[in-house]
């Protein structure tokens, strides 16, 4: 399983980093925003995409919507971890085609739940 | 004292109908319109400049308060946010040392949670091993000094759970830095916005200046003045940011709402 983190903020990028190591997810890589994240996409045999949203250069859903219409990468699964809150926002990520979203600041638990939740309706498939 | 000066304007205009108004009557009176027409330009001429003379002040004041930012403007009319000196590109500068003291600040924290996360880990470790160990040790069955030791190596294995668990926390707070960062650079954006519309309104005062005759001292003069660096002082929960979920439990329930 390997998973790309997008985040602006090394901070961020290490808590879930770290967090991810602690569910026992080791191979992970970083990008910090989406302009960097795409060719490491499209090069690196990614299973999972865990991405905020406001960063400078690519937006988290513009990211989203890249993968989407690409097809080698449409069916990545994506976990959108962000400040943004409103509502507007969170729909506009369900209809870009989030699998989910979690805001900040989250919980470990919130964190492991939806990345299970992810994997099981991938399982499901 | 401006209200005085807008009072004595309106008293001059006032006073020079008043004077014309007799002269204005007779030329009315005796059909002559030309001259009734020239009168009225004359005062009317009058009252512009007193408009502009208005205008002149506004401007000055407008001004006199921009010097106050210590804006620094080029030649051209651009903004030189080289110049170190411009109290606002100093504001952004500070916010910046901001986001890089709280990264560098999160950082040290998560260097050391790192560091103290395996030691729990091989505490725990270590501690089970012992503890199935010691069960097969078992000769008496109710020796106190056995129970002693059994008991110790419960305690260590469930105090280790707990610095853990604390150790997770501590890692997941460092999102604060995260958070703050992006409201600093919201109002970094918003200083150097407003830091350009000041520059802006500086152009136009010199425009107006200008137009209006009044002497004028130029940008540059303007901004070198007094330029000097004197000391300065996140984004808050629930302000004016619309329709905002407030926690995660809403954010599930709006995407199961959408069919997720």
């Amino acid at each position: 399983m390997k998973i790309l983190i997008v985040d602006d903020f090394s901070t961020m990028r290490r808590i879930i980093k770290n967090l991810l190591r602690d569910l026992g997810f080791t191979n992970t890589a970083e990008a910090d925003d989406g302009t960097s994240a795409l060719p490491m996409l499209e090069n690196g045999q990614f299973d999972f995409v865990i991405t905020d949203w406001n960063m400078p250069g690519m937006t988290g859903i513009d990211l989203l919507k890249a993968i989407r219409a690409d097809d080698r990468l449409k069916s990545l699964p994506i976990l959108m971890v962000t400040a943004e809150a409103k509502r507007d926002q969170i729909i506009a990520a369900a209809q870009a085609g989030v699998n989910g979203y979690v805001v900040k600041p989250f919980t470990a638990a919130a964190l492991q739940e939806k990345i299970e939740k992810i994997f099981e309706r991938i399982d499901a498939q | 004292m401006d209200e005085i000066q807008k009072n004595n304007d309106h008293a001059r205009y006032a006073e020079s109908l008043r004077a014309s108004s007799p002269e204005l009557v007779q030329c009315l009176q005796s059909g002559d319109m030309d001259g009734a027409i020239a009168i009225l330009q004359q005062v009317n001429l009058g009252r512009e400049q007193t408009l502009y003379q208005e205008v002149g002040r506004l401007t000055r004041a407008l001004h006199n308060a921009l010097k106050d930012f210590h804006l620094e403007i080029g030649l051209d009319g651009r903004l030189d946010v080289s110049n170190e000196l411009s109290e606002m590109v100093d504001a952004r500068s500070r916010l910046n040392y901001v986001i890089e003291m709280t990264e560098e600040a999160a950082n040290t924290t998560m260097d050391n949670v790192d560091s103290a996360s395996p030691r729990v880990q091989r505490l725990i470790e270590r501690c089970n091993q012992v503890q199935e160990i010691w069960a097969k040790e078992r000769a008496g069955a109710d020796d106190e000094e056995y129970n002693a030791v059994s008991r110790l190596l419960d305690m260590i294995s469930s105090e280790s759970k707990h610095v853990q668990q604390h150790l997770q926390n501590i890692l997941l707070a460092q999102g604060f830095q995260d958070l703050s960062g992006q409201v600093i650079r919201r109002v970094i954006n918003l200083v150097r916005d407003v830091e350009e519309s000041l520059v802006r309104l500086v152009k136009l005062a010199s425009e107006v200046e200008q137009v209006a005759g009044i002497e004028s001292v130029t940008l540059t003069e303007v901004n070198r003045k007094e330029t000097s660096v004197s000391e300065e002082g996140p984004y808050v929960k629930g302000v004016s940011r619309g329709d905002v979920v407030n926690d995660q439990d809403d954010v599930d329930e709006l995407l199961s709402s959408l069919g997720f």
